[in-house]
Order: C-alpha cells, then sequence, then structure tokens
C-alpha cells in the first residue's frame, strides 16, 4: 500500500529582514508516500534545505501546513515537536553535526537518551548500528578522530537510533571526498522500508531515488514520480 | 548516556574556565564557612570566658571606651586608674566581695604574656583556684604563679626563676587548667606589681560578686555613691563585647557575600559563553530529540554543579582554614584569651549544610538566565550558527 507519510499543502516561508521581506518557499504542495526513497533537488538557495526544515519539524511555515502520517503538525507546540524529532525522524546534515565532545557510541546514544530510552538498551542499540554501518572498530572514537565518511556514517547510525519512520538527509554526500562519498551512498542504499528524503546535488543519488521534486525559486517546478 | 553525563562531558572540556569558574564559588564559600565557624566559636568562648570570670560587677574608671571593657576579658594590659583606698571602700560595702586586678604585660620568649596583680589569698576563695604543682602565693611576696597553658607552652615547673622588668621571680605554683585566660597568665601579689610597674597604689579594675542577684541595681547605686568609677553587670560588659564582635563578623560575612556574588557573576559569565559556544550543538540536540525543558536542565544541571562541587571543597577548605586559623588567632594579642582548639566550631551540620544551600542556590540563580536562553534558541538558527 502506498499511503502519505509525509504531506506538504501551500507551504510558506518567509524572512523578515528589516523592512525586506525575503520568499524562501512560495507554497509548495506535495506528497511522499511511505517507504519511499525521494530526492529535493534544485540550485542553491532555492529552498530544498527551507523544505527539508519545515517537514523535519525543526521550522514552522509562515503560511499553509505540514501533515506527518495523515496528522498536522503546524499548530503543534515546540515540546510536541521535539517529541516527534525525536521518535519518527532522523536527521542526516551536510556537516555531520555531531556533537565533538562525545565518542562515536555516545552520539549515537545521546538521541536515544531523547526518547527516553534506557542507559543498558542504548548502549545495545548503539553498538549494533554502528556496526550495521562499519564502525565497530570505532565505537569509542570522537569524531575528531574520524574521517568526513566515517563520521557521516555516525550521524547515519544517530539517525537510525530511534527506529524512525522518516529519515531526511541534507546534502549528505555534499562535504565528502569521492572515497568517503561511496562508503556513506553504500550505506544510504542499504536502508530498506525507510522512507527517506534527501535534498542533494548528487547525480548518483538522484539517479536512484524513487521520487524527485525539483524546487526552484522557492516553487515545485517539477515532479518525476 | 544521561543528562549528568553529558553535563560532566560539557563541564571537562573547558577545563581551564570550569575550574576558575569553581575557584571562584570555592573561595566565597570557603571564606563565609571560615568567618561563619570562628564568628560562632568566638561568641562562644567570649560568653565563657564572661562566666569564668566569676563576677557579677566589674568596676572600672569612668569613661573607659568599649575596648577597655573588651579588655577585662581579653586579659589585655589596661590602664592603672582606679586607687586602692576605693578598694577598700567598695569592699566594706556588705553583701559583697570585691577583687582588684592590675592588668600588666610581659614577655617570654617574646611573647607576650599577661601579669596580673591580685590579692592572694581573695583570689584563691574568689575563682576557687587549686595548684597543679607547687604551692600558692602568700601576700606580698615576691613570687609568681602561673596558669596552666603558660606552664605548658614554656615548659616552665615550680622553683624556675622568670624575669620580669629586670627582676628575677621563682615560680611558687602552677595553677590547675581552668579552660579560660587565667590558664594563659601570671599572677604576682597585687603590692609587688605596683611596685614593679611603678604604678603607685593603683589597680586596673574591680571584679564584683555579689550575695543577692535581686538587688544587683542597689549595689551599684551604693558603689557609685561611695566611689567615682563606673559600674557595669556582667551582662552589660557580654553583651557590649559580643555586639563588637558580632559587628566585626557581620563585616566579614558581608564581605564572603560580595565575594560569592562576584563568583556568581562568574556561573554567568561562563554559561552565557558557553551557551553562545555551543550554540550549534544545541540545534543538534534539538534536531535530534532535546526538548526545551531538557536544554534548559542540561545548562541549569551544569551551573548546579559549580554550586554544589564548589561548596563541598569551600566548606571542606573553610573547615580546615577555620581550625588552622584558630592556632594563628590566639596568638594575636587582642584575641589571646581564645584558646585554639575552641575557637573554631569544627563540623557542624547546620552550618555546612546552609553553606552548601546557599551555594547551590547561588549557582542555580546564576545559571536560571543562560539557561533559558539556550532553551529558546530556534532550532534552524541554532543548527546554522556557525
Amino acid at each position: 500500500m502506498n499511503d502519505t507519510i509525509l504531506k506538504t499543502e501551500n507551504l510558506v516561508k518567509t524572512y523578515n529582514s528589516g523592512k525586506i521581506k525575503t520568499f524562501a518557499l512560495r507554497g509548495v504542495s506535495l506528497e511522499i508516500p511511505r517507504g519511499t526513497f525521494s530526492c529535493i533537488i534544485g540550485p542553491s538557495g532555492h529552498g530544498k534545505s527551507t523544505l527539508m526544515h519545515l517537514i523535519g519539524c525543526l521550522d514552522r511555515p509562515s503560511a499553509g501546513r505540514v501533515f506527518i502520517e495523515g496528522n498536522d503538525i503546524s499548530a503543534l507546540s515546540n515540546d510536541t515537536l521535539a517529541g516527534l524529532r525525536a521518535r519518527k525522524i532522523g536527521f542526516v546534515f551536510q556537516f555531520f553535526n555531531l556533537l565533538q565532545n562525545l565518542t562515536a557510541v555516545e552520539n549515537v546514544e545521546t538521541a536515544m537518551m531523547f526518547a527516553g530510552i534506557s542507559q543498558r538498551q542504548q548502549r545495545e542499540k548503539a553498538i549494533s548500528l554502528l556496526d550495521l554501518v562499519g564502525l565497530s572498530e570505532k565505537i569509542n572514537a570522537k569524531p575528531s578522530e574520524l574521517s568526513g565518511g566515517q563520521q557521516q556514517r555516525v550521524a547515519i547510525a544517530r539517525a537510525l537510533a530511534n527506529d524512525p519512520n522518516i529519515l531526511l538527509m541534507d546534502e549528505p554526500t555534499g562535504n565528502l571526498d569521492s572515497e568517503s562519498e561511496s562508503e556513506v551512498l553504500d550505506t544510504i542504499f542499504t536502508l530498506q522500508g525507510k522512507t527517506v528524503v534527501i535534498v542533494t546535488h548528487n547525480t548518483e543519488i538522484a539517479k536512484r531515488a524513487e521520487r524527485m521534486y525539483y524546487i526552484k525559486d522557492g516553487r515545485l517546478a517539477e515532479q518525476n514520480i | 548516556m544521561n543528562i549528568l553525563k553529558l553535563v560532566l562531558k560539557n563541564i571537562t572540556r573547558k577545563k581551564a574556565r570550569s575550574f576558575l569558574t569553581l575557584l571562584g564559588i570555592t573561595v566565597g564559600i570557603a571564606s563565609l564557612v571560615s568567618f561563619l565557624s570562628l564568628g560562632s566559636g568566638l561568641k562562644d568562648e567570649i560568653k565563657k570566658q564572661a562566666a569564668d570570670l566569676g563576677a557579677n560587677l566589674i568596676i572600672t574608671p569612668k569613661g573607659w571606651c568599649a575596648y577597655e571593657q573588651v579588655s577585662v576579658l581579653t586579659g589585655e594590659q589596661l590602664p592603672e586608674a582606679i586607687p586602692l583606698d576605693d578598694v577598700r571602700k567598695i569592699s566594706a560595702i556588705k553583701g559583697l566581695t570585691a577583687v582588684p586586678y592590675l592588668t600588666e604585660r610581659t614577655a617570654i620568649d617574646n611573647s607576650p604574656v599577661p601579669v596580673i596583680g591580685i590579692l592572694p589569698s581573695q583570689m584563691k576563695v574568689f575563682k576557687g583556684w587549686v595548684t597543679d604543682k607547687g604551692d600558692f602565693l602568700e601576700s606580698d611576696e615576691k613570687s609568681i604563679i602561673i596558669g596552666y597553658g603558660i606552664a605548658q607552652q614554656f615548659k616552665l615547673n615550680p622553683k624556675d626563676e622568670l624575669t620580669i622588668r629586670g627582676e628575677r621571680f621563682p615560680i611558687k605554683g602552677i595553677l590547675k587548667e581552668t579552660g579560660s585566660k587565667d590558664d594563659i597568665a601570671m599572677f604576682m601579689p597585687l603590692s609587688v606589681a605596683q611596685r614593679l610597674y611603678g604604678v603607685g597604689d593603683m589597680v586596673s579594675f574591680i571584679a564584683v560578686k555579689v550575695d543577692d542577684i535581686a538587688k544587683t541595681d542597689e549595689y551599684i547605686l551604693k558603689i557609685q555613691e561611695t566611689s567615682n568609677v563606673a559600674v557595669v553587670s556582667d551582662k552589660q560588659l557580654l553583651k557590649s563585647v559580643l555586639s563588637i564582635v558580632g559587628t566585626v563578623n557581620a563585616t566579614l560575612q558581608l564581605t564572603c557575600i560580595v565575594t560569592i556574588l562576584t563568583a556568581a557573576f562568574g556561573v554567568i559569565n561562563t554559561m552565557m559563553t558557553a551557551v553562545s559556544e555551543r550554540r550549534r550543538e544545541i540545534g543538534i540536540l534539538q534536531a535530534i530529540g532535546a526538548r526545551q525543558v531538557t536544554i534548559f536542565k542540561i545548562f541549569l544541571v551544569e551551573s548546579g554543579f559549580y554550586g554544589i562541587v564548589g561548596g563541598i571543597v569551600g566548606v571542606t577548605i573553610g573547615l580546615v582554614f577555620s581550625s588552622i586559623a584558630a592556632a594563628y588567632i590566639s596568638r594575636n594579642e587582642f584575641t589571646a584569651f581564645l584558646k585554639s582548639p575552641d575557637v573554631a566550631k569544627g563540623f557542624e551540620f547546620n552550618l555546612v549544610m546552609g553553606a552548601l544551600f546557599f551555594s547551590l542556590l547561588v549557582s542555580l540563580m546564576s545559571g536560571l538566565y543562560p539557561a533559558w536562553k539556550a532553551s529558546k534558541l530556534s532550532p534552524v538558527e541554532a543548527i546554522s550558527y556557525e
């Protein structure tokens, strides 16, 4: 069954800088079915990341609505949104965004702490996830001791920590050399059954996507479904 | 992972800054605890000394200031201003016993020691003194008896000789320990002291014990009719001394509180810097599911940590310092009558818990604003921060 897990309706996002109003999104409506691998592509600065932040509950739209699993999240409180991020959404960012003073395993555990998982379970699951992304030898390494590709794989393990239904990735290979990029892509393509939404310029990722959304000038210019 | 672990990881990564912040709280609490401990011990000791004086009334020359009143308790050298004739007249009043004191000073091995001229037989009865070694003084004989503490400190025994103002005095006896300032003084017959110090027939003050405490006011009037002197009751004396000590204590404690408040600004500064430096991390924590209240808690626990650890270390240092300082205080001329082991109060549950609570409260209050600031950051803005 191809039910919709993510849906946006006339999503508008504006930023006010003094008297100047800048439109980042100008009414984007899209639907992403559960379990699909989707890409958001488009030129830099045209609203891809803003769209990602809105569907990931990191920001609120200026107008329009976001639905996750059929529920309108636009009016939810900050804490309820945080709860949604903890349980239903996993993020992977371009610049890894790992906590630098924590080891790989502690970075993964931290995500589980916010979902209320016990410390013993945290450790077990974090180790198995790091094993899944091929980093079982590096569980006690700090981010500064890891290559870019390894750091991004730790970030993927962290994103998977609470077994979320949705994985949102913002340029996951955008900051990697080609060797690290292929390591990360291998990891991403092993993710079966998850709804994966990737903002990317990477053609290899785009080619593998089941759905493609092209964002230009803050609008959904084209979609390839 | 839990919040406490996360907080400890955050604190330990900027070791120097955390240490300096902690030091501020520690110094403030340590000084507060020291002064509270010493101040409370000081008050208790003064009350004890007043009780050991064994007098209901103190007769002093008119116009003595508070310092001289304090010196009655401390055994400091005092001006000799009451003629012996007045002592005789006052002694003649029925229902009271009056003993004169001539308080002077000498030195043994360069340490100042009070020399007190007394009427030996009267004083023996008045104070209930008993000798530990040797014999008691006879009137007008040229010898001395010494307090237990002096004998211990300078390893003196009966028949040893001491030179006071160029004259040699044999030690006739050593008093049993009294726990009062008498332990650290030397005593000689009043007439011998008057001659030795060239004060004519003057004495410094007179201690009076009355038979009927209910008639104290009546005795005061009678004494003042007899001689041109000032009379103060032991309670008034104690009150005035305690009020001086209390004022000094309050001033010192206020200084400590200012120090702690300064340290509180140190905590605020450290936490605000941490919020600013960790802006991106706060965004990451929010992105992976941290609620606003959790971010608030993380920063508040961090500032509370400074209060708890700074408080524990400060209390420990304060108690150790006050017990060490007590020994030095006893060497000070003004406070020499305070015997070192008793001045510092040592572990007092209320003092320790109060100081810890205060330390925690100050640090938590200091952390409120930075923690609130951190919790109110927008996830997108925080995560985009570079």
